[in-house]
């Protein structure tokens, strides 16, 4: 479960204060999908970043299974980060000089698990993303749904109970960005893992459990879908 | 995050920036070039030395002196001091305190020396050789027993065995002057001819010779006495690329040297005079035997003194390339900084990611300084390789055109050294990555992750 309390988000200094976000308060169940949701510039992600412990609000709590991560180490934040939570961005981020397999392996490197396992982990992951040929290949040579795929792959390969999405198929075409979303919320509710999207689409919003709308770094308006999620798309769909 | 994968992490990031890494660990290999070299020669120069002085030098060797200042070349006797008749006072006014018969009489009663052998100043007026009546001049010594020098012709007695009074050494380059073969010579006579020197006569010595032999007799009396000394040549020294000594001089027995220096010296001041002694230790350490003539008002220097003097002058010379190293090494320091600022720029968004991804912002800075370390290392081994490569090619054509004597190398390459610069270079590089590591380190994965 994950509680943010009263979470209030400040840029600048006294004459020229902005207030990014403005006590968000809101607790999202295990194993659910969260639409975080608004226009350009309302805070998405500077709410993203704040429930990930990357960046530290002025006021507030985020507090995940009992325990309140902004008040954690900076030590023990990233190693919460390496191993419980991560990361799919609008712009990929994949190395592109660098193997699939590399790609793939780097939150299994930074949380320091053994090469062995960490072989048969990454292939299990990218045959998850369907990319179980292009193990070999540098990730500049894969299209952008591949890209994405793979960053997904990255996403899921330590098994995570956290997976925050920003964006996830705003640099892609409807199809392809379909296939991504089926791709997540297939992973995550098989893996009872909380996905948590960034996005302005509210056609992909209105595919989560819970949607919340924020406007101006407030909240808007939560919406729990109680319907039972869309049917989720089989592997086998994937192009 | 495990060392060996960031170590691997930055192998990568650099074959990444094949042409990059290059440049940058050139500036690197210049400096480890130099220094390799460098190394190499001292080495070289300190085994050619030791060899030399091997050759040269017995060992256990004392050169003593009882004047101090010869052997520091800073301190002078000069200003007003107490005139001394045992003193020799030199050109600029300074004057040398000189070991006299009594110390010879001392240092011969000693139990730890034996083979004393005043330094006797010899000096002639000619020499002939049987068989033409040309006269020469050259300079002469005394037979050194102590060392056992090879011979281009004759036989020298063995080693600690003085040759006999009637005996002459010469070097091979006197038979050349005198236009015959080395052998030819052998047992041929030797002429010296020597001046006493011209004492002031007295009155009534003058009064004397003119009444018995008239104004030939004074003329004779003003021009000195001289006498001829004929020798056996018993030997010629071969010339040899590592010897220091003796191949300038015609040598006689150490006892002829004796009567050759009082003869030339009698009744003058110089008479039974001598700056230095050379003596051997005798079942002592040559350095407990010198602390021990130390408290006795002597100063000595012994072999490994001298290697001390030599093995100085070859770190000055090789300080000074050290030097030139260094600044190449300086110019690439500075190369690293910039080469892994732009790396770090370049790779915002890769470290935003990694940091994101809960890597710790040390193992960031671990990232970036195992590549400079890599670079480094590159940087080292192409230095250090192709000075050793060049070298090595370089030594026979060295050895021939310096004429150092076959089997001898100035340039010696040990591994250890080698590695040790190597490491060192690493260890630098590191250091020049350690702004660049920690701006990495730094950086704010929001912000990174904001630049596209
Ligand atoms: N470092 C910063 N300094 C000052 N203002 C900032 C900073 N970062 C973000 N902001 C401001 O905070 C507000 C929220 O930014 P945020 O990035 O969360 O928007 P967003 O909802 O993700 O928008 P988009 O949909 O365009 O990504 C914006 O008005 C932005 O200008
Ligand atoms: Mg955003």
């Amino acid at each position: 479960m994950i509680e943010v309390k009263h979470l209030t988000k400040t840029y600048g200094k006294k004459n020229n204060i902005f207030t990014a976000l403005d006590d968000v308060t809101f607790t999202i169940p295990d194993g659910a999908s969260v639409a975080i949701i608004g226009k350009s510039g309302s805070g998405k992600s500077t709410l993203m970043h704040a429930m990930s412990g990357l960046d530290r609000p002025q006021q507030g709590e985020v507090i995940v299974d009992g325990e309140d991560i902004l008040k954690l180490k900076k030590k023990a934040v990233d190693h919460f980060r390496a191993t419980q939570m991560s990361f799919i961005f609008q712009s990929f981020f994949v190395q592109a000089n660098e193997s699939c397999f590399d790609n793939v392996g780097l939150p299994l490197e930074i949380a320091s698990v053994a090469s062995k396992e960490r072989r048969q982990r990454i292939i299990e992951a990218l045959e998850a993303v369907e990319l179980g040929d292009k193990i070999k290949s540098k990730a500049k040579n894969l299209s952008g749904g591949q890209k994405q795929r793979l960053a997904i792959a990255r996403a899921i390969v330590n098994k995570p109970k956290i997976l925050f999405a920003d964006e996830p198929t705003g640099n892609l075409d409807s199809t392809t960005g379909d296939t991504i979303e089926d791709l997540l919320f297939s992973y995550t509710k098989k893996n009872k893992t909380t996905l948590i999207i960034v996005t302005h689409d509210p056609d992909l919003a209105s595919k989560c459990d819970i949607e919340i709308r924020i406007k101006d770094g407030k909240i808007e308006a939560i919406n729990e879908h109680k319907k039972a999620p869309t049917k989720h798309a089989t592997l086998g769909r994937i192009q | 995050m495990k060392m060996r994968d960031i170590v691997r992490r930055a192998g990568r990031s650099l074959k990444q920036a094949k042409a990059r890494t290059l440049l940058t660990s050139l500036a690197i290999a210049v400096g480890a070039f130099a220094l390799t070299l460098t190394i190499a020669a001292g080495q070289g120069a300190r085994q050619y030395a030791d060899k030399l002085i091997g050759s040269n030098v017995n060992p256990q060797a004392l050169f003593i002196v009882k004047d101090e200042t010869i052997f520091s070349p800073t301190a002078t006797n000069a200003g007003l001091r107490e005139y001394n008749a045992d003193d020799t006072v030199l050109s600029d006014g300074s004057a040398i305190k000189q070991l006299t018969q009594k110390d010879i009489d001392a240092l011969s009663k000693r139990k730890d020396l034996e083979n004393i052998e005043p330094a006797y100043n010899l000096t002639m007026n000619y020499l002939t050789v049987e068989g033409s009546d040309k006269k020469y001049t050259s300079s002469l010594g005394a037979y050194g027993a102590t060392i056992l020098s090879d011979t281009a012709a004759g036989t020298l007695p063995a080693l600690g065995t003085q040759i006999k009074d009637d005996e002459v050494v010469m070097p091979e380059d006197f038979a050349s002057t005198l236009g015959k073969k080395p052998s030819e010579l052998i047992g041929k006579k030797l002429t010296l001819t020597v001046a006493k020197a011209a004492a002031p006569p007295t009155e009534d010595e003058i009064a004397q010779i003119v009444a018995t032999e008239g104004t030939a007799g004074l003329a004779k009396l003003a021009k000195g006495e001289t006498k001829e000394v004929v020798l056996t040549i018993k030997a010629i020294k071969k010339k040899s690329a590592t010897a220091l000594t003796a191949s300038t001089s015609l040598e006689v027995s150490n006892n002829q040297a004796r009567q050759i220096a009082e003869y030339t010296t009698q009744g003058t001041n110089e008479y039974q005079k001598y700056f230095a002694v050379s003596a051997l230790a005798k079942d002592s350490k040559p350095d407990d035997v010198k602390a021990a003539l130390k408290n006795d008002g002597y100063t000595a220097q012994t072999a490994k003194d001298l290697q001390g003097v030599i093995f100085a002058v070859v770190n000055t010379i090789q300080g000074i390339v050290v030097g030139f190293a260094i600044v190449a090494l300086i110019a690439s320091v500075f190369g690293i900084i910039n080469t892994q600022y732009i790396s770090v720029l370049e790779r915002t968004q890769q470290i935003g990611l990694m940091k994101a991804l809960g890597m710790r912002g040390r193992d960031v800075a671990r990232l970036f300084r195992y590549e400079a370390a890599w670079i480094g290392f590159l940087g080292g081994i192409i230095g250090a390789g192709g000075a050793t490569i060049l070298g090595t090619s370089l030594n026979p054509w060295i050895t021939k055109t310096f004429s150092l004597g076959d089997g001898n190398t100035i340039l010696i390459f040990e591994p250890l050294p080698i590695v040790a610069l190597i490491i060192s270079l690493m260890i630098i590089a590191v250091i020049a990555g350690y702004l660049p590591a920690r701006k990495a380190a730094k950086l704010d994965p929001i912000e990174a992750l904001r630049t596209e």
